[in-house]
């Protein structure tokens, strides 16, 4: 770490120990940022992607001439103080109107960048009703839906699906409560356009930095309230009502990660013991679990033969006896 | 009775739930995302955009509910939560895997003896207050017998026995201990510095023994010469004493007498002189060097060996 602090009190190094890394994390925290010109349009996204994100989302009150694909020792130098592990830069210029950067960090580095530009956006008045529960607090956990064959192909939306799903629900939990379950945000793309089908996806991948973003189809996401409607079996019946708010976005710039570092922040930690009960990793032989849960493994003896085992010491059957009897020439002792 | 009209009622709720898709969705239930890989179609897009996007958000979601509501459940007392297994997209970290740390002494025990971890609460049980005290903090259990007014001795207890100062002395070696035992760890866990040798830690610390105690060893008034050697100590090494040869050439007796002779003629240089002098004095003591270099014997020594190695040495040594 460039800046390294020094604890002086407790307080300071409980902050400083929960920001070590952990084996499961944190979600990401997202900065959202203004550049020197955002827009009306581009702020008012940004004020509803943070109230989604809350409370793992910190918003920059100043505005700040920051330029992402050019210079990323800001972000850095952000994401080292703050802790965070996203951001989001609103700007709008002339050539890019209305545009945002979705920037993903590891080990306070920049690891990839998305841009898009919003086109079309409406409001999510209604949004802050649906949040039942305590007071404050985030609304629940929302479902992600992504509708494309592109997500699974094309390399840009392979990204964007993955900045998506590290945003709203980059968290790994262990359980959840089916009936928190309350919205969806659904992000489908528009109809494939006849110049990229699936063979040729990832031909044009190696041509697509130069290809003019605009052939790209754009992108809907779109937000439901969930309603569960009794089916007569254990599985309800969805049913979903519009919920604002609801983007429209194109996508724009990107920068891929780099390969070395992308190797790096895609390295899990070892298999506990639990994860290998559970039937994770190489299946192991010889590794069971039995009903009182404890793991037992079998050794595997080759099999013996069963002629040459010797039970009982017999010393008359000695090897070299017969010399010892007396009237030979015995050398032996008596 | 009919039963083919249950049967077929009973299809129709079983369809109302399930999804039916060319290319089946794809669902993560460890992040609660579901991916439709079918292609958008054009004509339903066009004509009705929204409502085409609602139908496949529905389908999606009903398939990822019907995945979420088979999974195990355990009760809490918030309802029924259900288990999710581990998420099957890979998303990358924002921070690198932590180094694992060495386990402590007293892990390392507890994992062997097969003991494990117990949670103790902060509150613990009076039985002569009957309600429930803190266990440590303010007003904690652990300083009752520095607080009680009266304490029980023992008859053949010192006159001046102070049972308040004993358990606080007790306490704060206690907390001392642990403190110093909690630096042993962190000491442990850090990787040795750069420097340290390759044998490791004890080959130093015993090295660094052996050296203050041969220090001491001679530091007595005369020189450890005379002092018994007690069994388990080396023997000590000593610079090895030469005397030259009552018989030298006159070639040497010649050109040491010249030497004393020039050495006479040079101005006296005094100490300032003699640093300022020298300009690599910051990074290498060149008295230090020499001397050990000619093992005591001078740079005029060393010069001659390495010119002739014949000649005979004589000591220029500082006494």
């Amino acid at each position: 770490m460039a800046i390294c602090v020094k604890p002086k009190n407790a307080r300071s190094k409980r902050v400083l120990q929960a920001r070590e890394p952990k084996e499961i994390e944190d979600p990401r925290t997202a900065i959202f940022v203004k550049g020197t010109h955002a827009g009306e349009r581009a702020n008012a996204v940004m004020k509803e992607l943070m109230a989604l994100k809350r409370p793992h989302a910190i918003s920059f009150s100043k505005k700040n001439a920051v330029r992402p694909f050019e210079d990323a020792s800001s972000l850095e130098f952000w994401s080292q103080k703050n802790d965070a592990g996203m951001f989001v830069v609103g700007q709008s210029t002339k050539k890019r109107p209305h545009g945002m950067t979705f920037v993903r960090m590891f080990d306070y580095k920049v690891l990839d960048m998305c841009e898009v530009g919003v086109d079309d956006w409406k409001s999510m008045a209604e949004f802050k009703v649906h949040t039942k529960g305590d007071a404050g607090t985030q609304a629940y956990k929302p479902m992600l839906h992504f509708a494309s064959e592109l997500f699974e192909s094309h390399p840009r939306f392979v990204q964007l699906k993955s900045m998506l799903m590290d945003f709203f629900n980059g968290e790994e939990i262990d359980a959840i409560h089916l009936a928190g379950l309350e919205h969806v945000i659904s992000i489908s793309l528009g109809p494939t356009p006849p110049t990229m089908n699936a063979a040729t996806t990832t031909l044009e991948a190696s041509t697509s930095t130069s290809e003019d973003p605009s052939t790209l189809p754009k992108v809907h996401i779109r937000a439901y309230t969930i309603r569960l409607l009794k089916s007569g079996t254990l599985v309800p019946r969805v049913e979903l009502t519009p919920m604002r708010p609801s983007l429209d976005l194109s996508l724009r710039r990107h920068t891929e990660a780099d390969a070395e570092l992308w190797k790096q922040a895609m390295r899990r930690p070892k298999l506990r013991k639990q994860d290998v009960e559970k039937g994770l990793g190489e299946k192991h032989k010889n590794l069971e679990v039995d009903e009182m849960g404890d793991l037992r493994g079998r050794i595997r003896v080759g099999k013996q033969d069963l002629g040459k085992l010797r039970t009982q010491k017999m010393k008359g059957l000695k090897a070299g006896r017969d010399d010892m009897l007396p009237g030979a020439s015995g050398s032996g002792k008596p | 009775m009919d039963v083919s009209d249950i049967l077929a009622a009973h299809e129709a709720k079983q369809k109302a739930v399930t999804v039916e898709k060319d290319i089946p969705l794809e669902i993560d239930a460890g992040f609660l995302t579901v991916t439709d890989l079918n292609p958008v179609d054009k004509e339903s897009y066009d004509a009705d955009r929204e409502e085409y996007l609602m139908s496949i958000a529905r389908d999606g979601a009903q398939a990822l509910l019907a995945a979420l509501f088979s999974l195990p459940t355990t009760s809490s007392p918030d309802g029924p939560l259900a288990q999710l297994p581990p998420p099957t997209t890979q998303l990358p970290r924002a921070k690198p895997l932590p180094k694992p740390k060495p386990p402590t002494k007293w892990e390392q025990f507890a994992k062997a003896k097969g003991i494990h971890k117990t949670r103790k609460d902060k509150k613990v049980w009076d039985e002569a207050k009957q309600e429930w005290v803190n266990r440590w903090g303010w007003k904690g259990a652990n300083k009752d017998k520095e607080v009680q007014w009266i304490t029980e001795v023992r008859a053949n207890a010192d006159v001046d026995h102070d049972p308040v100062k004993a358990a606080r002395d007790a306490r704060k070696a206690r907390v001392a201990k642990n403190e110093k035992q909690h630096q042993q760890n962190l000491a442990r866990a850090m990787p040795l510095p750069v420097g340290t040798s390759s044998t490791g830690a004890p080959a130093d610390r015993k090295k660094q023994i052996d050296r203050t105690l041969a220090v001491t060893r001679t530091s007595t008034a005369s020189m450890g010469k005379f002092d018994r050697r007690l069994e388990g100590e080396k023997k000590l090494k000593g610079v090895k004493r030469k005397f030259d040869p009552t018989e030298i050439s006159a070639a040497s007796e010649k050109s040491r007498d010249l030497a004393i002779l020039s050495k006479l003629d040079k101005e006296p240089s005094t100490k300032k002189t003699k640093s300022s002098e020298s300009s690599a004095s910051d990074v290498l003591n060149v008295r230090k060097a020499i001397r050990s270099a000619s093992k005591g014997k001078g740079s005029a020594a060393l010069a001659r060996e390495a010119g002739g190695g014949k000649g005979k040495n004589f000591k220029k040594g500082k006494r």
